[in-house]
């Protein structure tokens, strides 16, 4: 899985192995990652204040005893140890977010303008996008006066790191944080959360210029030095508003699903825990555009034949299969004769048409498929909430290349098994994400690979009360993978492939030894040798 | 310790239907007296760039929230609404009260940081001193350990005698002394975890919505067991023996209703899925309740794999 939650920690920070029995038993691995998968759930923070802070005298042994106990036994050492956990917890997590002026990454203060918004009639998220967009095609200058709402601050290297920032951008400009971003931001420390006592029209002058009057504000390049120095006065540091707190910034940015300037709790606890293991994510617009993304790769890596001859044979039953629903009323389904090809063989045995024969090609996203009944599609929890890029994608905020992950965010006790058409039409508001190339070529090539992997995917991030688990939906299509390609190609070498026949026939999975091109060929036919039982029993 | 805690009430959260807690204190307090330790979902920020340890705010199942308000030892807040009425209207007083009490916080921030900064100026000086020795040899040797009493009240006075005794070094330390005056004048700005100083008492808002909350657990909490989400197993809840920091879950429980009828093939998956991690699986119910009596049983069972 490429978004396991809990696994792909920092592993020195991971807690020491799991305990019990699995140090006994090396071979049950899944045991073990279950194991700690536990751990994680109850991490020890005693190993968490060794790592922070060197100060605190706890020896590496004090950890390795911090493994845990079966039961209680009622010993004061096991007592003890409990309340050295308590009390390493407690110390940890009393720490307050401080914001070092004097340190690089300098001090970052946003405004909270909540009625700001509240005149815009339209889709709340929709417009931000938007008008972010806008802004920074026009430049900066006038940003303050125009729209958006969350925070201000000048954006520094950290932000950036949110917002994706282009780095040559000068720190001038006003950046609209969406609300989980500036929670996120200020629950990692790294943005202090004012709550302004003015209009935005006074603490951000509509001209843009700098207000002369007041030297106290975050304004412009370089005014973090002017800053700190009129911060003992009072009156001038508070004079637009004051700090708050991370409850205050809780209270002011989570709501329910659907308010607006606000996000739902399971969804920014999904969103900072993508951010902590250090994907980039953005909000996925809600109404998507149509992603152009050519389906002619599918098309034509599925059209392309083989070999001359096999496309030759594949003509052959194809236009007489093209006539379905007409096999003979009684009598073998395959009648006497001489077939030189599986093929043929096999379309004969295939009763009923595909029955989604077209959907790998509907690859641009539509705006979900909507029926009558778009009232309840609107309630229906399952859809697209953000867009997720892995670090190591190339990123710009302002062209987003197409994203690496789509997920959407699902409480875990509040929803049920997503239905049918709920689930295809999830599917259908992400564009198709086919099978790499590679995997086609060659007989059945890769077709495990390509049956997992799908035509699309989504991402579900399952949160049970803050505990999260992703999970991947895939539309796969068995029916394209047709398995007796392979034996045709098998028993006639057409001119690519190498090696020869050999033994063929059904069996293919004894075939790659005598096979001369390595790879490709091993891959075929393993594949097609494990598929043929698959095959056969489908076929009767 | 437990005399002081027996009066305290711990705020509940209430935001956007989700329970949270932000206070420290209440937190090691409802773990410690009450048995939960719930989850917690923020971002640490001394580390944030890992899921494995996470901090405040905490989120608790609605079950909580409940059993803590009918043990009388916690209220729920309306916190969105509490905090935008408060920030609207901001009376001068309460204003002025949280501002002085952010600008005590800076202070003592403030305190930590130059008292971190002294501690490590002498630890790094003792550092340097057994080098110093083989350099310059016997006369250097009285400057420093002065040096290093006075350290933590004068460390200005500390790092100049050092600083003329060190030849080898002076372009590093150097910059530090210089940097020094600035750092001190203005205090760090800082964002508080909770904000008990702007809304000091609040509200009891005793409502909680009937979250469907599910009576068996309260039922294994009242016998001492932890719980915690049960995603991770594959079940409503995952119980511990005790609390999660020493022990490995037990039980992956789900709740029935009294005559709710279980398929057989979800008792067996349940049961190999419990084996499988290594948990036995629980279930219980509770008798709905009659005319004659309200309070209905409760009955928990254990299923294991017997491994024939």
């Amino acid at each position: 899985m490429p978004l396991d939650d809990d696994l792909e920690d920092n592993p020195s920070l991971a807690p020491p192995p799991a305990t019990t029995n699995s140090t006994s038993d090396p071979s049950t691995t899944m045991e073990e990652d279950i194991e700690e998968a536990e751990d994680a759930a109850t991490a020890d923070f005693r190993l968490f204040a060794s790592t922070y802070s060197k100060t605190k005298n706890i020896s590496a042994q004090t950890i390795r005893k911090g493994e845990k106990d079966f039961e209680s036994h009622g010993t004061r050492a096991q007592q003890s140890a409990l309340d050295a956990s308590r009390e390493a917890m407690r110390d940890v997590l009393s720490y307050t977010r401080v914001h070092h002026t004097a340190k690089t990454g300098g001090w970052c203060r946003g405004w909270i303008f909540p009625d700001w918004w509240r005149e815009w009639p339209e889709d709340w998220e929709e417009m931000k996008v938007k008008e972010a967009e806008e802004k920074r095609k026009e430049g900066k200058q006038d940003g303050d006066d125009k729209e958006e709402r969350k925070t201000l601050p000048p954006p520094r290297r950290r932000c950036m790191a949110v917002t994706g920032l282009p780095k040559d951008r000068p720190a001038r400009g006003r950046e609209w944080l969406l609300p989980e971003e500036a929670l996120y931001l200020v629950e990692r420390g790294s943005l202090d959360l004012w709550w302004p006592t003015r209009g935005i029209e006074e603490i951000f002058p509509a001209d843009g210029s700098v207000p002369t009057t007041t030297t106290a504000l975050p304004k412009e390049d370089g005014g973090q030095q002017d800053d700190d120095d009129e911060e003992d006065d009072d009156d001038d540091e508070y004079k637009y508003g004051f700090p708050l707190s991370l409850q205050a910034a809780y209270a002011l940015l989570i709501g329910e699903d659907g308010e607006r300037g606000k996000v739902s709790l399971q969804k920014f606890q999904v969103f900072s825990n993508l951010k902590r293991a250090g994907y980039n994510v953005i909000r996925a617009p809600s109404n998507p555009l149509p992603v152009q993304e050519d389906n002619t790769q599918l098309a034509t890596a599925q059209a392309k034949p083989k070999s001359v001859t096999e496309w030759l044979i594949s003509c052959l039953p194809q236009s007489k299969s093209s006539s379905p629903g007409d096999p003979p009323p009684y009598g073998p389904l395959v009648p006497p004769g001489l077939y030189r090809s599986y093929n043929t063989i096999y379309n004969h045995l295939s009763l009923r048409p595909a029955p989604n024969q077209q959907l790998p090609s509907s690859t641009p996203s539509p705006p979900t498929t909507s029926p009558s009944s778009t009232s309840r599609e609107n309630d229906t929890p399952f859809k697209i909430h953000y867009h997720i890029y892995k670090a190591s994608t190339k990123f710009v905020r302002t062209r987003p290349p197409p994203p690496d992950f789509y997920l959407s965010v699902i409480d875990a006790q509040q929803t049920s098994v997503p239905s049918f058409s709920e689930i295809s039409n999830l599917l259908a508001s992400a564009p198709a994400d086919l099978p790499k190339t590679e995997w086609l070529t060659g007989g059945p090539g890769r077709l495990y690979a390509r049956l997992k992997h799908g035509y699309r995917n989504v991402l579900l991030a399952v949160n049970d009360h803050g505990v999260i688990n992703y999970m991947r939906f895939a539309e796969g299509g068995f029916r394209k993978e047709e398995l007796f390609r392979g034996f045709d190609a098998r028993i006639s070498p057409g001119p690519k492939r190498g090696g020869g026949g050999g033994r063929g026939g059904a069996r293919g999975g004894k075939f790659s030894g005598n096979n001369g091109r390595g790879r490709r060929g091993r891959g075929g036919g393993r594949g097609g040798g494990r598929g043929g039982r698959g095959g056969r029993g489908r076929g009767n | 310790m437990a005399s002081t805690e027996d009066d305290r009430q711990v705020r509940i959260s209430k935001i956007a239907g989700r329970y949270l807690v932000f206070d420290i204190d209440d937190v090691a307090y409802i773990r410690r007296q009450h048995g939960i330790c719930a989850v917690f979902t923020g971002t640490m920020p001394q580390n944030p760039t890992q899921n494995v340890f996470l901090g405040l705010p905490l989120e608790l199942y609605a079950e909580d929230a409940k059993m803590l308000l009918d043990r009388k030892v916690a209220y729920i807040a309306d916190d969105p609404l509490e905090h935008f009425n408060k920030l609207k209207s901001m009376g001068a007083e309460t204003r002025k009260s949280y501002l002085q009490s952010i600008k005590t916080q800076r202070r003592t921030a403030q305190l930590v940081f130059d008292e971190a900064k002294a501690q490590s100026q002498a630890r790094h000086k003792d550092k340097r001193k057994p080098k110093q020795p083989p350099v310059v040899v016997p006369t250097e040797l009285p400057p420093a350990p002065v040096a290093d009493n006075t350290a933590v009240e004068q460390e200005e006075g500390g790092e100049e005698s050092l600083f003329e005794s060190s030849s080898s070094k002076p372009v590093k330390t150097a910059p530090v002394a210089l940097q020094k005056p600035p750092v001190k004048e203005k205090l760090p700005a800082l964002t508080p975890t909770t904000s008990n100083a702007m809304i000091h008492n609040g509200t009891s808002n005793p409502d909680v919505e009937n979250h469907n909350v599910l009576p068996l657990y309260s039922y294994l909490n009242e016998r001492g067991y932890f719980i915690t989400p049960g995603l991770r197993f594959g079940g409503d809840f995952s119980v511990y023996p005790g609390d999660p920091f020493r022990y490995h879950a037990h039980y992956m429980a789900n709740s029935y209703g009294w005559d709710e009828k279980i398929p057989m093939l979800d008792l067996v998956t349940s049961g190999r899925l419990g084996t499988a991690v290594k948990k036995s699986f629980l279930m219980g119910g509770q008798k709905p309740a009659t005319d004659d009596s309200e309070a209905g049983e409760l009955r928990a069972f254990c299923i294991e794999w017997a491994g024939m």
